[in-house]
């Protein structure tokens, strides 16, 4: 199930609309400098959560700051809720999160949402209380009184994705909102984008981390070079009609083998895979770090509590990682898993030992990489570079 | 409103955060209370006051204008180069909000230390003047510590002009001028005819006639002051030269003749005369009889002044700050006019180039005079001319009407010499500096800052 799917409130009322959108930066003496965006076309509907992938330099942010009428369009039109980018009374349905948290350094955080919630025209109880919420939500409940100066480039990240929902707005506009972040934060940060999507906001999302992207969005527009490469759901994609992926509980090695026989006499064996899923990198990162903060005071950001009150509305939220659950379990399984297990244990079925290790029941994933996995070859991921990672998060732990 | 004050509400925390107002205050403060124990005065209670008087309140606009600027250019262009205002930008506020919420700041930040600076003038002065002896302090309280209003000789420009103009016609005729020459002929004529107004040959009298207009109704029975200067083409060998006076009309008024006065050219004399001198209708009759063997010239607009008590100094001294208030105001929009379309290092050089075309204004009207930007030929009086006057003196003209629309104010002058600043005087500066000059510069900035794109710089933080 796709976050479109599972967020309900998606209609056909077009939020942002781009036609024919191009941006030639100039020099001093106006000659054509760069076309960082180039005759791009799209639209927004409400309640979807909306990708901008591509990799540095694309247009991405380009297109993010023309929409906000930080930039003036070369060519083009781009109506936000109906209006043009410049229109004042439209911003205050606008949250923007830069993709450098651009705040002043004097400020401490809890001054920084005040003055932001002031430029809403909030009364100062509304403020209050919003703030309070935000910091809670943003891990940073403990640390109102610091300068924001002084904050480590994820706390500022958090800070500033505050600042964007001061207004509870209806379209939340993020550049690159995991940039800096842990990998607790960057999960908060997906499910927060579920949540608000879940309440009928639209998320328009640039990132060029993929995941990201897939865990979340319902519709993506790829850049390369300032124009639209691909464009539409990621079920449209993604999804890989030529193949079928069945995922049950661990099976009696006598009724694999059945099934075996049943799917061998119809298509050839190499055709034919059997694997453990593995849970993703992040999730596996979130389990071990869970535990161990049971034991652990950190003097940094803290894990964030729930999401906002005033931003949750009615809505309960759901994880990002138990959303890519839901995709892996859905019948029809007919796309690729969204995150990739890190150790993909990819194996031959005509291997009969390492058939018996699957069939094995309550085997733990970290144990099967020893006799199973081999990575494919298309998916550079390195078990031993990941555990440095984890290591280096967690403090040298190994 | 709301948005405007959180605007400004943040200039002032960046100010007390980065410790700008406690620098600037303390500064301002030092140079209040140090410069009066470092500067050298004439030995008199008056001169000394006037003195710190000048230095001081002369220091304090130096100080706040230089910090105003450097401030206005700062708050806006540091925001822009450093992206924070991409955020704000994207949030329900206007441009021009933006725009007005940090002159505001800057205004406020002006206004407390404004205020700070000119307590401490006001009561370092009190405290002085209330250590001197009781004589000595009823003269500073006559002169300096007082607010006088002023009244002088009617403008004899309609004259002069009338004159030097019979004079060219009739030069006109009998002699064949070159075309070209016309101007300089006239000038040398006009120039002769002001000598002619303002000169007192050797045993000639020189009469002024001043209207004191409706201050007649509150002068009954009070001593007024005339305030005199005078230069003389020859020295004398006391270094001083003698001065008859008479005061009032012959069988009209009441007369005064002073004593024989020894008095230096060059220089600003004050002298009590007695009360209900004036006629009828409150105009004041004042002779001068030149009993030296030289010319003596009486400038015009500075030659001869009656100054009379019209109030207090307090309230003066404050109208004096409300003034300098208004240059602020000027300077902030300049600030905040250059950091509209500039980054900050070439706004605050714009801005401080700008302040300099001002001081300068006396080599711009030079120009304007003499017609052309060319130097002219000092032996033979010749003009001097160039391809660039047709752009450049229009120009130059228009430069100095403006700066002559700040510069008219002179608050530390009058707040020296005991001269009143009227209300409407206050409120002529701010229509004129704060309102037109000002608003002029608030306009073009607004326009300019409402047209940037605020993207096209990265982060500098």
């Amino acid at each position: 199930m796709s976050a479109a799917e599972s967020t309900p409130q998606s209609n056909g009322e077009v939020v942002v609309s781009v036609r024919g959108l191009t941006k030639v930066f100039k020099d001093f003496w106006n000659r054509p400098k760069a076309r960082a965006v180039d005759g791009v076309d799209f639209e927004v509907r409400k309640g979807e959560i909306f990708g901008l992938l591509g990799p540095n330099g694309s247009g991405k942010s380009t297109t993010i700051k023309l929409l906000l009428g930080l930039l003036n369009p070369t060519k083009g039109h781009i109506e936000v809720f109906g209006h043009s980018p410049r229109h004042v009374p439209t911003k205050s349905r606008i949250g923007y999160l830069p993709e450098e948290s651009y705040l002043y350094r004097y400020l401490n955080s809890r001054e920084t949402l005040d003055f932001f919630g002031n430029l809403f025209h909030l009364d100062k109880a509304d403020r209050d209380r919003r703030a309070e919420q935000l910091l809670e939500m943003v891990g940073l409940g403990q640390t109102q009184t610091r300068a924001v100066g002084e904050f480590s480039k994820g706390m500022q990240r958090r800070i500033g994705l505050a600042q964007a929902l001061i207004n509870d707005p209806d379209l939340v506009i993020l550049d690159e909102p995991t940039a800096g972040l842990d990998p607790i934060g960057c999960r908060e940060v997906k499910d927060l984008i579920v949540a608000l999507a879940r309440r009928g906001k639209t998320v328009i999302l640039s990132s060029h981390l993929l995941s990201d992207v897939e865990d979340v969005c319902d519709r993506v527009v790829i850049y390369y070079g300032g124009k639209i490469q691909a464009n539409g759901t990621l079920k449209e994609l993604l999804a890989k009609p030529d193949s079928l992926r069945i995922t049950t509980p661990v099976l009696p090695r006598e009724t694999l083998e059945k099934v075996l026989a049943i799917i061998r006499h119809d298509i050839s064996t190499s055709d034919v895979r059997v694997d453990n899923p593995t849970q993703n990198l992040e999730s596996y990162f979130l389990e071990v770090v869970n535990k161990a903060r049971a034991a652990n005071v950190t003097s940094g950001a803290q894990s964030g509590a729930r999401v906002a009150e005033y931003l949750r509305g009615g809505a309960e939220v759901q994880s990002s990682g138990e959303k890519v659950l839901e995709k892996l379990s859905l019948p029809l399984a007919a796309k690729p898993t969204p995150v990739k297990p890190a150790a993909d244990a990819a194996l031959a079925i005509a291997d009969g030992g390492k058939l018996a290790a699957l069939a094995q029941p309550a085997a733990p994933v970290a144990q099967l990489e020893q006799p199973a996995p081999k990575p494919e070859s298309s998916r550079p991921v390195d078990l031993s570079k990941a555990d440095e990672k984890l290591s280096a998060l967690l403090g040298g732990k190994k | 409103m709301q948005r405007i004050l959180a605007i400004a509400g943040l200039t002032w925390k960046a100010a007390l955060r980065f410790k700008l107002f406690l620098v600037i205050a303390v500064l301002l403060i030092l140079a209040v209370v140090g410069l009066p124990l470092i500067i050298k005065d004439d030995g008199t209670a008056q001169g000394f006051t006037q003195i710190i008087l000048t230095y001081t309140l002369g220091a304090i606009t130096t100080l706040l204008g230089l910090s105003t600027l450097w401030l206005a250019c700062g708050t806006l262009a540091r925001d822009i180069e450093e992206c924070q205002i991409q955020i704000v930008a994207t949030k329900p506020i206007a441009r021009w909000q933006i725009w007005l919420g940090k002159w505001l700041g800057i205004m406020s930040l002006n206004t407390v230390l404004l205020a700070i600076s000119g307590t401490c003038v006001f009561g370092l002065l009190q405290w002085r003047a209330a250590k001197l002896p009781a004589e000595v302090q009823q003269i500073l309280h006559e002169q300096i510590l007082v607010s006088r209003g002023s009244a002088k000789e009617a403008s004899s420009n309609a004259d002069i002009e009338s004159e030097t103009e019979r004079i060219l016609q009739n030069r006109l005729k009998s002699a064949a001028v070159e075309k070209v020459d016309v101007f300089e002929v006239r000038k040398q004529i006009h120039e002769q005819v002001k000598a002619d107004f303002q000169l007192v040959p050797p045993s000639y009298q020189r009469v002024w006639k001043i209207d004191l207009g409706n201050a007649k109704d509150f002068l009954a029975g009070k001593p007024l002051q005339l305030r005199v200067k005078f230069n003389s083409a020859q020295k004398s060998a006391s270094g001083t030269f003698l001065a008859m006076w008479q005061v009032g009309e012959p069988q009209k008024t009441k007369l005064w003749r002073s004593e024989p006065m020894s008095l230096a050219p060059d220089t600003f004399h004050e002298f009590e005369i007695p009360p209900d001198l004036f006629d009828a209708t409150g105009v004041l009759t004042i002779s001068f009889e030149n009993p030296n063997r030289t010319a003596l010239l009486f400038p015009l607009d500075e030659g001869m002044e009656v100054l009379y008590p019209e109030g207090g100094f307090g309230l003066n001294f404050a109208r004096g700050l409300g003034i300098i208030f208004c240059w602020m105001a000027a300077l902030a929009a300049l600030g905040l006019m250059a950091a509209s379309f500039l980054s900050f290092p070439v706004a605050s050089f714009f801005a401080l180039g700008m302040l300099l075309v001002v001081f300068s204004s006396g080599t711009l009207a030079e120009s304007v005079d003499s017609g052309s930007v060319a130097a002219g030929n000092e032996e033979t009086g010749q003009v001097g001319h160039s391809v660039m006057d047709v752009v450049l003196i229009p120009a130059f003209k228009g430069v100095l009407t403006v700066i002559s629309l700040v510069k008219s104010y002179s608050p530390i002058e009058s707040l020296s010499s005991g001269r009143s600043i009227s209300w409407s005087e206050l409120a002529a500066a701010f229509a004129q500096v704060v309102l037109l000059v000002g608003g002029c510069f608030g306009v073009t900035g607004i326009i300019f800052f409402s047209r940037r794109e605020l993207a096209t710089v990265q982060g500098t933080q």
